[in-house]
């Protein structure tokens, strides 16, 4: 598995410099956006969050001081009614005027008023504004609100909001309120005794504040408690009686003025709390965490297609800079491509400084090597030649040894005319041997030279073996190698027809076939095995018994080195039955353009396949050389010996 | 193609897909951020016993953010008018419809039709339906538990025997699963206690006709079944005209709690309307979304009041909804 994966990564890796910069340039574009991204994101939430709990704090500060402010005005409401009406007034005589006061500051307040009443301290109504039935079935001494001021007598006491069960005002409706309540001193007819003053505000004054405060949709809300955490306002206040919402209200309802983090229910908030004077009541603001992010599903979607979108220019971006930076060096690389496949391009120099000194290095690199090629290749043929020369010229010193050896024993023996015709014979053969130092004859003259060669051989074997010429006149005229044959025939009389006592024939045959001309010399001497015929071309090492020692391997060579691998000898032998050596070369008609062009290792019309074979094992070729001076040497020990 | 160049389409071809999808999640949201109306299609949806209902689906509506239009109706609403009125919310745009099915069999085939394209959710009483595919959910206060309740209440008064006493029972329906389940509830109660039913009254139009001696004899005590009825015979006694019968009932007005107060009634039974204004709307909601389950219709409590636990904190806070 593992191995598969790194072999997926090595697949994956790239390998050109475009995409490796690509690449790069992608990623770390792409990496430092997203940090980018999200460092600004988290500054953006951040910041959204503070401003959210400050303005939060604002608008609880606000409220806190309206909700303040109305309370005030309740309590000078109730001021009002004790110290400029209760207090100076004596019941006994001054009811009407009382009423009447009380009636005035009714009506200047009746926006914010339910009923402002009086009661004395056994809960006996004495006077109410509006104008009531007092409800028959209830004991005000039981209600929070009476005890509440007749055991503090000092204070002024706010209620939380209850229903108002005191009046029946014909409407048969009830009335949320919240009541104040104090105790207050009553004078009648000079006495004085306590009751209490009640001043019920309409709660819709308090919920009228809040409701304006509670209008976010991001589920933020505001609400109000005592400092025992008991509702007076609460957006969900019935969700929370039946249960089905909760509030944290007995620990927010102890929280000072301050801003809180908190856990209720699973989920984490901000709470602002602003502590109402005198009443102690708490305004709280929740801000749910939600909140802070509520609304930004929709950007979060657009930072999202955003970042996407940059990604995509950015690898568009980044494809186009990548390529504009390794252009040159494609370039550069694609043209030393070319010129590896062997085509020969101008080398390309462009881009920046260092490319463009590359270019310029590597252009005058393959000049050199060009260079040297052509030298390397002009030494090539120049050593061939010589050793082609060298090759030719292994036949002449020892054959040219025993003809005047032989001429010697006819001019002694006073045999002149054969003399006479050896001489004319062997200067046929030096003649073509020399052939004006070319390397190219007619095959005419290579058949000459043979015939004379032979006519020599067979006044030194004194005719013991027949030659016989069968040429097709139209290869006469064709290009050959000098001295190709001449080794051959050499070697069909020292092991074919040597020996055998006037029966020996020995058969030149010339003929054109397939484009190519075919010269063979067959005799009906010993032969040999397969084998061994095959290891006349192929064993140069092999030591030659008898002969000029310029082996048919030597002859295979030089044509082959000429023609090309295609073309050379061909041996078939049986023992008992003779040997045929054919030579194969290209049929070239025979003219001084085409020889100097053959001389050079080409073949006319196929300019191509020429130079080429230059690399013909010139090692072999070099043993050839040993193995031909090895024989002549041998040849010279032999004729000593005769 | 060179495999940079593949690669390179292939990522920009990925990066386009992605910048598809992340364009259809912000349509789609675009698209969701509408806010549902729900039609409400109630009786007299006008009268103040709706107060508690209408307070709680004002608190649902925030809660789940649905908009709500009650129906102007009149006192009294058929059930084809009921079909009417139904389909004439749907034709303006309601996604879905909150109902108080009006008695007949003809409700059945107009809810099962209308629940085959919107959601609808039963509300204070309930019609069956037959097709399964089909289930109208329903929110109601325990009708039947409720009467039993009139009738413990009435037997504790009493000592647990009725014996000698005879009973009146009103109900201003006529052939309401509701109003059926009430009345067994409180048969059932009374069964045993001795007492004669004397009459009966459904789908009455004017109370004090009714109870008037010409029309149905004196009886010792009246149980009216719902809040008109309630209400009626609370004022009649107000007046002085119940020639000595004490009431006995299920309300949820400040009238009924009024009469109560004021002694005109001896005791109240009263249906959670806020919940079954708040869960109505909170179900049909659910099912906007598609994501509500049929078991999930919840149950609605009541609460027994008394003129002296009237003003216990609970019960003000029943008010405190009536009042808002």
């Amino acid at each position: 598995m593992k191995n598969k994966l790194l072999q997926f990564w090595g697949e994956l890796k790239p390998r050109e410099i475009q995409s490796t910069i690509m690449i790069a340039f992608s990623f770390i574009s792409i990496f430092l956006m997203l940090i980018m991204g999200l460092v600004m994101y988290n500054r953006f939430v951040n910041a959204s969050r503070e401003e959210n709990v400050q303005n939060t704090q604002k608008l609880i500060e606000q409220t806190g001081k309206s909700l303040e402010d109305y309370l005030v005005s309740m309590r000078q409401i109730s001021d009002a009614a004790y110290y400029n009406t209760i207090k100076e007034s004596d019941f006994s005589k001054d009811g009407r005027d009382i009423q009447e006061k009380m009636n005035l500051l009714y009506e200047a307040n009746k926006d914010k008023l339910r009923s402002i009443a009086l009661y004395n301290n056994y809960g006996n109504l004495l006077m109410a504004e509006p104008v009531a039935n007092e409800k028959t079935n209830v004991d005000v001494t039981k209600q929070e609100w009476f005890t509440h001021a007749m055991n503090q007598t000092e204070n002024m006491h706010f209620s939380t909001p209850h229903i108002q069960n005191l009046f029946d005002d014909g409407t048969r409706n009830y009335y949320w309120v919240i009541s104040l309540s104090r105790a207050v001193e009553l004078t009648s007819q000079g006495n004085v005794q306590t009751g209490v003053l009640l001043v019920d505000m309409d709660f819709s004054g308090i919920s009228w504040m809040m409701k304006q405060i509670n209008t976010s949709p991001n589920g933020q809300y505001y609400y109000l408690c005592d400092s025992s955490g008991k509702i007076i306002y609460h957006p969900r206040q019935i969700q929370i009686t039946e249960g089905i919402y909760k509030e944290n209200t007995i620990v927010n309802g102890r929280y000072r003025t301050g801003v809180y983090d908190e856990v209720f229910e699973g989920s984490r908030r901000k709470v602002v709390v602003d502590t109402i004077s005198y009443t102690g009541w708490k305004l709280v603001g929740v801000i749910p965490y939600s909140a802070f992010t509520h609304g930004m599903l929709n950007i979060r979607y657009f930072v999202v297609l955003l970042t996407l979108l940059t990604i995509m220019m950015l690898v568009v971006v980044n494809r186009i800079v990548s390529a504009r930076i390794s252009s040159p060096i494609m370039k550069l690389n694609d043209s030393v491509k070319k010129y590896e496949a062997g085509e020969k391009p101008e080398i390309y120099i462009g881009g920046s400084l260092e490319i463009r000194h590359l270019g310029y290095s590597i252009q005058k690199s393959y000049e050199r090597i060009d260079n040297l090629m052509k030298e390397i290749v002009v030494e090539q043929n120049e050593r061939r030649k010589s050793e082609l020369d060298a090759l030719q010229s292994q036949i002449n010193p020892h054959f040219l040894y025993n003809a005047l050896d032989s001429i010697i024993w006819m001019i002694e023996g006073e045999r002149n005319d054969e003399a006479s015709y050896m001489i004319s014979q062997l200067a046929k053969l030096f003649r073509i041997s020399l052939s004006k130092g070319r390397t190219v004859i007619p095959v005419r003259d290579e058949l000459q030279h043979a015939r004379s060669y032979m006519n020599i051989q067979k006044i030194r074997y004194k005719n013991t073996f027949s030659v016989e010429y069968d040429i097709d006149p139209s290869i006469e005229d064709c290009c050959t190698v000098k001295l190709i044959l001449q080794p051959i025939l050499e070697n069909a009389i020292n092991y074919g027809v040597n020996g055998m006592e006037d029966c020996g024939e020995i058969t030149v045959t010339g003929r054109k076939e397939d484009g190519c001309v075919v010269l063979t010399v067959e005799d009906n001497g010993l032969g040999m095995s397969g084998e061994e015929a095959a290891l006349l071309l192929t064993d140069s090492n092999r030591v030659h018994k008898k002969g000029s020692g310029v082996g048919l391997v030597n002859v295979d060579n030089r044509i082959k080195i000429l023609f090309g691998k295609e073309y050379g000898l061909y041996v078939d032998s049986e023992p008992d039955e003779g040997t045929r050596v054919s030579i194969r070369i290209p049929a070239i008609p025979y003219s001084e353009e085409n020889r100097k062009i053959v001389e050079q290792g080409h073949i006319p019309g196929n300019e191509e396949k020429k130079t080429m074979e230059l690399t013909v094992p010139e090692e072999a070729e070099r043993k050839d050389a040993k193995n031909g001076q090895t024989e002549k040497k041998n040849g010279e020990d032999r004729h000593e010996k005769r | 193609m060179k495999k940079d160049k593949k690669v390179f389409i292939l990522i920009e071809v990925v990066l386009a897909m992605l910048v598809l999808i992340v364009l259809l999640f912000m349509f789609q949201e675009r698209a969701d951020q509408g806010v549902k109306k729900i039609a409400v299609v109630v009786p007299n949806s006008d009268h103040s016993r709706w107060a508690s209902f209408k307070y709680g689906l004002q608190m649902a509506e925030t809660d789940f953010d649905v908009e709500t239009v009650v129906v102007s109706t009149g006192e009294t609403l058929t059930a084809e008018e009921e079909a009417e009125l139904m389909e004439s919310e749907i034709d303006n745009g309601a996604d879905g419809i909150l109902v108080q099915p009006a008695a007949g069999d003809d409700m059945r085939e107009t809810l099962e039709r209308i629940g085959k394209k919107t959601p609808v959710v039963q509300v204070e009483s309930t019609v069956y339906t037959d097709e399964e595919n089909v289930k109208i959910a329903s929110v109601e206060p325990e009708h039947y538990a409720m009467g039993k309740t009139l009738a413990e209440e009435i037997l504790l008064d009493y000592n647990g025997s009725l014996g000698g006493k005879t009973i009146g029972i009103l109900s201003g329906d006529k052939g309401s699963a509701a109003s059926e389940e009430r009345k067994a509830g409180l048969t059932a109660g009374l069964k045993d206690a001795g007492g004669e039913i004397l009459w009966s009254v459904d789908g009455y139009l004017d109370a004090e006709e009714i109870l008037s001696p010409a029309a149905y004899p004196r009886v010792d005590i009246i149980v009216a079944l719902d809040d008109s009825s309630f209400v009626a015979v609370g004022e009649i006694n107000a007046k002085g005209s119940l020639n000595g019968a004490v009431l006995y009932g299920i309300g949820s007005s400040t009238e009924a709690f009024y009469y109560l107060d004021n002694g005109f009634a001896e005791c109240l039974v009263v249906p959670d309307e806020f919940h079954v204004g708040y869960q109505g709307l909170a179900v049909l909601a659910d099912d906007l979304r598609d994501s509500h389950k049929a078991e999930d219709y919840p149950e609605v409590a009541y609460t027994t009041v008394r003129r002296e636990t009237l003003f216990t904190e609970e019960n003000q806070n029943i008010l405190f909804t009536m009042i808002q």
